[in-house]
């Protein structure tokens, strides 16, 4: 029996004044598992990813990754996670390979560790070509596939994925996929978050339903579509959340404090 | 610790990359200096022979201006660059790894400060193929470059704390209005003896016209001017108190 590699208990985060994001969300995923965390858009899910990684501070609760609190051991807890973003973030002017040595650099690593992670994950994401090529000259689904290799170049035992596949084209879609899968497979932890119902059936062996900041459902997509009697996991979703646009919350994260004042 | 130095050594490596790439990109904020000096020294020349104008040519007497002028336009974009890495999603690459997060900031300062000192270079070797010549010789330059470290230095960092707090490249950019008033509110232009007496009074009350007179003294007249150390204080002084509030608003942010 597979450890538990996230514990999450009672997680919360209010924004001032008084709007909960997530309100005492406990799940745990295990040591190799595929998980999927799904939710309408502001259901939390983002909120809720962001504060495992520390990135967003929680109002209250626990979080613990590899048996470590993450308030308390930031820098091992970092050790051990790669992050793929919604925002790829990439150096224009800088190359796959100067961007790579940099991150392996920053995460401590030798030299000759950090060429052969390079070799290895550029030949995963199938970019041994254009290494040397400044980033800004990538397409889309160049950018995120380089932005996977990036996450992993230290190696984690946890890759978060906030939606990995957002405007990618069904080619790029399956390559993506392919590779994450393939990652898996190799015992790493994958925490998902995707609006591709596909994607997240395809790929996750358990996943957690989330919709106005707490867990809806969870289980296998086999168990959920059975549990609530429905022919698919979009059916699973649709019947689980419902429709949130009405009373979708505004984005208290955003960056510019202008546009969080006036909202 | 133990990697707070080597952490700080690959962003400041990082941040130095990306501000020569494209060369080009440096050519736009050396152009205002070299633009207003050239006019100025050959328009204004006759001005030396005013009554109470110290006993050098104009073009002397302004060089330390288009110097400092140099470094005053290009420091303010660190702001714009930090602005991008936060927007960009760079910025939580760099927060969710085991590093010293100090060394973010500090990083840039080693950026502006390696940007202040091309861009200084670029500027002395125009200055001495027009002419200009340097009274404190060798020991002078490095002194000048001393104190227009500092400055830059310290400016930047009023954009970055700007860039930390709204996040908004383009209230960013609108810092670059600053330069105008405390570049003309100084001796820039004239002496302070030939300055009506109100606006003398001005120039005491804004730090650039120290450093503009610092920089003035060691290219016209060697080492030995009071206005050298005062310069260095006002420099000094503005490092120190700006570097502080950016590492207080980055710690501020990061909560």
């Amino acid at each position: 029996m597979s450890k538990n590699i996230i514990e999450v208990k009672n997680l919360v985060k209010t924004y001032p004044p008084d709007v909960k994001a997530v309100q005492g969300v406990t799940f745990d995923v295990k040591e190799g598992e595929f998980f999927g965390f799904l939710g309408p858009n502001g259901a939390g899910k983002s909120t809720t990813m962001n504060m495992l990684v520390n990135l967003v501070k929680k109002t209250s609760g626990s979080v613990k990754i590899d048996g470590l609190e993450v308030d308390q051991n930031l820098d091992e807890v970092y050790k051990r996670v790669g992050f793929a973003m919604q925002e790829v973030g990439l150096d224009e002017v800088a190359t796959a390979r100067e961007m790579m040595q940099l991150h392996g650099r920053l995460y401590h690593l030798q030299p000759a560790e950090i060429d052969a992670q390079i070799k290895k994950l550029l030949k995963l994401v199938e970019l041994e070509k254009v290494a040397d090529k400044f980033t800004s000259t990538y397409s889309g689904g160049m950018r995120r596939r380089f932005d996977l290799a990036l996450s992993l170049i230290h190696n984690p035992k946890i890759l978060f994925l906030d939606e990995p596949t957002q405007g990618l084209d069904p080619h790029a879609r399956q390559l993506i996929w392919g590779h994450i899968k393939n990652l898996n497979k190799q015992g790493m932890t994958i925490f998902l978050t995707t609006h591709f119902m596909d994607e997240a059936e395809q790929l996750c062996e358990r996943i957690a339903i989330m919709d106005k900041g707490v867990i809806v459902t969870e289980g296998s997509p086999a168990e959920l579509m059975k549990k609530h009697d429905a022919k698919n996991l979009e059916e699973v979703f649709l019947k689980t959340t419902g429709s949130n646009l009405a009373n979708e919350e505004v984005n208290n994260n955003a960056a510019d404090p202008y546009i969080r004042a006036r909202q | 610790m133990n990697t707070f130095f080597s952490d700080w050594y690959y962003l400041s490596i990082r941040n130095i990359k990306l501000i020569w790439r494209p060369i080009m990109a440096l050519i736009p904020s050396l152009f205002m200096p070299i633009f207003f000096f050239a006019v100025n020294s050959l328009s204004l020349s006759a001005f030396a022979k005013v009554p109470g104008f110290p006993n050098v040519s104009y073009k002397d007497f302004i060089a330390p201006v288009a110097i400092f002028t140099a470094i005053f336009f290009s420091a303010g974009n660190a702001g714009i660059e930090l602005v991008q890495d936060i927007t960009g999603g760079y910025l939580k690459k760099l927060i969710i790894m085991p590093i010293n997060k100090l060394a973010i900031v500090l990083a840039k300062l080693v950026e502006v400060a390696f940007q202040s000192i091309m861009q200084g270079l670029i500027m002395l070797v125009l200055l001495l193929l027009w002419g200009v010549h340097f009274h404190s010789g060798i020991l002078g330059v490095f002194t000048i470059f001393g104190i227009l470290v500092l400055f830059a230095m310290g400016w930047s960092c009023i954009s970055m704390i700007i860039a930390l707090r709204a996040q908004n490249a383009r209230l960013v950019q609108s810092m670059f209005l600053l330069v105008f008033p405390l570049l003309s509110i100084t001796t820039s232009a004239a002496p302070r003896a030939l300055l009506p007496h109100t606006f003398a009074v001005a120039t005491d009350y804004n730090p650039v016209t120290y450093i503009i007179e610092a920089i003035r003294a060691l290219v016209l007249n060697g080492f030995g001017d009071p206005a050298i150390t005062k310069g260095f204080i006002a420099a000094g002084t503005m490092f120190v108190v700006l570097v502080t509030l950016t590492v207080i608003s980055f710690r501020k942010t990061l909560k």
